[in-house]
């Protein structure tokens, strides 16, 4: 019923289809004979009592065994996709991509390339790539149904699942653990591109940005760091790295903001910094009460990070 | 009926309610009767605030990016909701008609212990009312229904509402376990003479059965509540991970219980449809034993199947494989069911009265709910859907569509006998056609989106494509569901006053509960036939083909036979 | 057979259920929360082992008890019941005191998650066994008060069945928290 775009996926949608053919032929069975009982065995006027019926023991040992069976070749496939989606990790094997799950938005880090991103997941098409899904306060899930199976999130634990993207394209996800005021507000993009547009991304994003040569982007990035923005969100250059809040070092790379509630524009991003909780209410991030002129520099010093 | 310390039987008739002396009557109570018509009031009362609750988060939903409902309020009301409707709605109205039916359905006069029934109710109450306390007291819990750590622990949930909560469900969990041992030993003891436990009407087996359930399941969730309880209010680390706990272990102790209870919750109404399907088709439930057996499986089962609530923790194929296993096999039992229901009525003669409506209501939607708890036993199918609307949707199909539903039918078939007044069919043929199409409308698009991607438990969600419309049809279909209980409420509103003479069987029905007075009287039997069958009026009606004999009969051909 | 007999056997059976989580969670929080090595020798073995033998004693004590009904000795009855009384209040003695040994030492439920499962678990079951000890008391009272007409009244009976649980369950806690701690 959804696309799939991943050979995760695929195996999912099979056994899903082959499960739903099996309800559909049961609910008709199921509906015709209400229906033959209460139609054609409708109580007629001055009709005596019926037959004292007890039961038929061959049919109904029948209809048990035969549920069964279907079911063993049910448990069959759901064993064998099982092991197929969720193909074992070596022992020493690294993952390619780290998810922290944090209240409420994603960190992502890549471990070849050294970069840190938040809520936008960029990964190139047709490559397996071992996830390794991880939290730092509550449980979450993460799920991007076009690829694949979802993995919660446990703090103390790390959850490993298999990433595979069979084109390329955009594919939204979203937390799918109960988590808190934001769980709604938790969401996942996935941005699967072709090895040249990838390697071009890792290269932007490996960058350190050089401080802005406007003078009020200037302003904008003293704003960050005596306005204790830096207190939790880092941006790659400037001192002081934080988790709290999501890495900002190429957000203005980003489609979206707010792990994936608001489109990355600069009018959303001044309305987010004038009054986060309006926009994601009940969010980690205070307010902080900045008047028009700091919100335009921090606006064009943060849309300048790409 | 021997029993053995002596209960002096009132010689005064009941006093009205409208008398100085009915209120104390009612809080005083130890009598099966009112106790139970009390459980099921109050199941009334809070379906009428958890529906109030539904209805707050279909506005909120009704349209993408909504701001009807903050979202701190959004999640504080779909955790009471779920909470309200599963302990506060669903248990009294299963408690409720087992209390009041299953003394009377084995000829009996009392429960075995009537101070211990008055205590359990009252304690449940005492338990739904902490919950709503909480509304007061900063907060009501908002982590979801079954309040996986450690967002529930005191660094995450700080308000009190989890606290409140906690007490709660350990009172009403006291209340039900209390009622259990009633019915089990009640069962056991007071069964009038010549019933034998394979001769007992399907509604008490099943009640019976689920008491095991019950004896077995809460004191599990008990050890969970104390234990995030301890967690919260004594800095203990049972579910903090950072400190050497587990938050995982909170998810095993909880679904331990949680799965036997929804269990819990749907025997009694299967026990509820056995009763009344027969009676609407004019002969026996096709097939007793396996009826009866299945339902054994069941409760055994039950308790090894937990871990399909955890497939997406990430525990490892193997372990999945064993859930995986189980939860298809308790499929079975189950499903059988369905097709002994069916076979009842064919070759029958079906009356379509609003009880055998609802009956046959519940057949069709619990086999829909049944067949999406199929899907989910189907690992990679979870992985997809778990934790989407299609939950959703499968859960309300078995509650709603299986214990709700059983509920209604229950309802219908037993006002009679509870009240000496039949209500309305033609109102009742108004609400059953409400309620079916309004619950079908507005939970079957649930299964759509959770396909489209819907994630459960979201005070909004983006405006995707057919996310908005579905939910604006879910939302209006839920108003027409709604229309349909007011109908319910007025029927009984009607009825009490203008309602038909019931007499003693109206239904023509065969348990013994249909040979006293409808009410009965505060003494249920004067005298009780001995039994030789299953169907003690059929037999005595119908002199010249009674079931003992008929049974003989088989016995003797499969004897000559041989 | 009587009912409140059968209600006791399915209410101690229930319970069981009970201190079957509590242990499993124990068992499990013990091995994994990576403290029991360090916390296990805060557990003193040989002290309550001396408590153990009264609580066990208590079990003989209140069998003796209900022998000497059968045999029709009121007052025999009564002595043995007033002694497991008194044995259960050793139990009692003993756990409080080792707790407030334990206190003083720092070692409190909020310590680690060992300290959580063991008090959690042992203290439950003193739980239990006070309540035993009160509906104990209470059926000796009235006995003493002549309120039992019939000499099998199952008041008696009843609450012995409860106190073997509390005994059982005891057994299989000191070997898993105390003897256990040796493996």
């Amino acid at each position: 019923m959804s696309r799939s775009s991943s050979p995760n996926e695929d195996y999912i949608n099979k056994l899903f289809l082959w499960f739903l053919l099996l309800a559909a032929i049961i609910m008709i069975i199921v509906i015709v004979a209400v229906l033959i009982g209460a139609i054609h065995y409708r109580s007629k006027r001055h009709q005596g009592e019926p037959e004292q019926m007890t039961g038929i023991k061959w049919l109904e040992i029948t209809w048990t065994v035969v549920p069964f069976l279907i079911l063993m070749f049910f448990f069959y496939f759901t064993v064998k996709f099982m092991k197929d989606i969720d193909l074992p990790v070596e022992k020493n094997q690294q993952a390619d991509i780290i998810i922290t799950a944090r209240q409420w938005w994603w960190e992502m880090q890549y471990s070849k390339y050294n970069i840190t991103t938040a809520n936008e997941l960029h990964i190139p098409v047709h490559q397996k790539l071992l996830m390794r899904v991880e939290s730092a306060d509550v449980i979450h899930d993460w799920w991007v149904p076009e690829l694949g199976r979802k993995i919660d999130a446990i703090p103390g634990t790390s959850n490993y699942s298999w990433l595979e993207a069979s084109d390329t394209g955009e594919y939204k996800g979203a937390c799918s653990e109960y988590c808190g005021t934001q769980h709604a507000g938790m969401r996942i993009l996935v941005i699967s591109e072709t090895k040249n547009e990838f390697d071009r991304w890792v290269q932007e994003q490996q960058k350190v940005p050089s401080p802005p040569v406007d003078s009020v982007g200037q302003i904008g990035m003293r704003l960050f760091s005596e306005r204790t923005c830096a207190g939790c969100h880092s941006i790659s250059g400037i001192v002081a790295v934080s988790h709290i809040g999501p890495d900002l070092t190429h957000l203005a790379s980003r489609k979206t903001l707010i792990s994936g509630v608001l489109p990355n524009t600069p009018k959303n991003l001044y309305l987010w910094l004038q009054n986060p909780q309006k926009l994601k209410e009940g969010s980690h991030m205070p307010n902080f009460l900045l008047s028009n002129n700091e919100l335009e520099a921090l606006v064009i010093y943060l849309e300048e990070l790409k | 009926m021997k029993l053995n310390i002596h209960i002096p039987e009132p010689t005064k008739p009941i006093p009205d309610i409208r008398t100085g002396e009915g209120l104390l009557q009612w809080l005083s109570t130890v009598d099966h009767k009112l106790i139970g018509i009390m459980y099921l009031c109050t199941a009334l009362f809070f379906f009428v605030l958890g529906f109030g609750e539904a209805l707050m988060m279909r506005i909120q939903l009704m349209r993408p990016l909504n701001n009807f409902l903050s979202p701190e309020a959004y999640n504080q009301i779909f955790t009471t909701h779920g909470t309200n409707m599963i302990f506060l709605v669903l248990t009294p109205m299963l408690l409720g008609f087992a209390t009041y039916s299953l003394p009377l359905m084995i000829g009996a006069n009392e429960m075995a212990f009537p101070r211990l029934n008055a205590f359990s109710y009252w304690i449940f109450l005492l338990g739904g009312l902490i919950l709503y306390a909480s509304f007061f007291a900063g907060g009501m819990p908002n982590v979801g229904w079954f309040s996986y750590a450690p967002l529930s622990e005191r660094f995450f949930s700080s308000t009190k509402g989890v606290d409140y909560w906690v007490i709660s469900l350990l009172l009403m969990g006291i209340g039900s376990v209390g009622a259990a041992l009633n019915f089990v030993v009640t069962t056991l003891t007071m069964r009038t003479k010549g019933i034998l436990m394979n001769q007992l009407p399907l509604f008490v087996w099943m009640v019976f059965i689920n008491s095991f359930l019950i004896l077995a399941a809460f004191p599990v969730l008990n050890a969970a509540l104390f234990m995030i309880l301890i967690d919260r209010q004594f800095d203990a680390h049972f579910f903090v991970s950072a400190t050497g706990g587990s938050p995982v272990m909170w998810q095993h102790l909880f679904w331990g219980f949680g799965h036997p209870e929804v269990y819990i919750l749907a025997l009694p109404a299967f026990g509820m449809v056995s009763e009344v399907i027969p009676v609407f088709s004019r002969k026996p439930i096709f097939g007793y034993e396996f009826i009866a057996a299945s339902s054994v499986a069941i409760m055994l089962l039950s308790f090894g199947v937990w871990a399909h609530h955890m497939f997406a923790v990430g525990l490892g194929t193997t372990f999945n494989a064993f859930f995986a296993a189980s939860s298809m096999l308790i499929a079975v039992p189950t499903g059988i069911k369905i097709f002994n229901w069916i076979a009842t009525m064919w070759g029958g003669s079906v009356q379509l009265k609003t009880a055998m409506l609802f009956a046959l209501a519940l057949v069709v939607n619990f086999t829909i709910g049944g067949l999406s708890g199929v899907g989910f036993s189907l690992v990679p199918v979870d992985w997809r859907l778990t934790d989407t609307y299609f939950v959703v949707a499968h859960i309300h199909y078995v509650l709603i569509g299986g214990s709700l539903t059983g509920g209604f039918a229950a309802a219908y078939y037993w006002f009679p006998k509870i009240t000496g007044r039949m209500l309305s069919e033609k109102i009742g043929k108004w609400h059953f056609w409400l309620y079916f199409i309004g619950f079908n409308c507005t939970f079957f698009v649930f299964h759509f989106l959770g396909l489209l991607g819907m994630p459960r438990r979201v005070y909004t969600y983006p405006d995707l494509p057919y996310l908005g419309t579905l939910n604006l049809f879910s939302t209006i279909s839920a108003c027409v569901f709604g229309i349909s209980f007011i109908l319910f409420f007025w029927n009984i509103f009607y009825s009490l006053r203008h309602g038909k003479i019931a007499g003693n069987n109206p239904w023509n029905a065969w348990t013994l509960e249909w040979l006293t007075s409808s009410p009965p009287q505060q003494k249920n039997f004067e005298k009780v036939p001995l039994v030789r069958s299953r169907r003690p009026l059929w037999d005595m009606l119908h002199p010249e083909d009674p079931d003992w004999k008929r049974e003989n009969k088989n016995k003797i051909k499969k004897k000559g036979n041989e | 057979m009587n009912k409140n007999r059968i209600l006791m056997f399915f209410f101690v059976g229930s319970e069981s259920f009970f201190f079957l989580a509590l242990i499993i969670s124990y068992i499990y929080f013990s091995h994994t929360g990576g403290v029991l090595s360090e916390s296990s020798h805060y557990l003193d073995i040989k002290r309550t082992g001396i408590f153990t033998i009264a609580l066990l004693s208590s079990s003989i004590t209140i069998f003796l008890a209900d022998v000497s009904l059968k045999r029709l000795n009121r007052k025999a009855h009564r002595i043995w019941l007033a002694a497991t009384i008194i044995l259960g209040l050793i139990f009692i003695l003993g756990q409080t005191t080792e707790y407030l040994k334990l206190y003083k030492l720092n070692f409190t439920i909020s310590k680690n998650v060992f300290g959580s499962a063991f008090f959690t678990l042992t203290g439950f079951h003193g739980l239990h066994v006070l309540i035993g000890l009160l509906v104990l008391l209470i059926v000796l009272i009235m006995i003493n008060n002549g309120k039992f007409k019939t000499i099998e009244h199952t008041a008696f009976s009843s609450a012995a069945i409860y106190w073997h649980f509390v005994d059982a369950v005891w057994i299989v806690v000191f070997s898993v928290v105390y003897l256990g701690a040796l493996i």
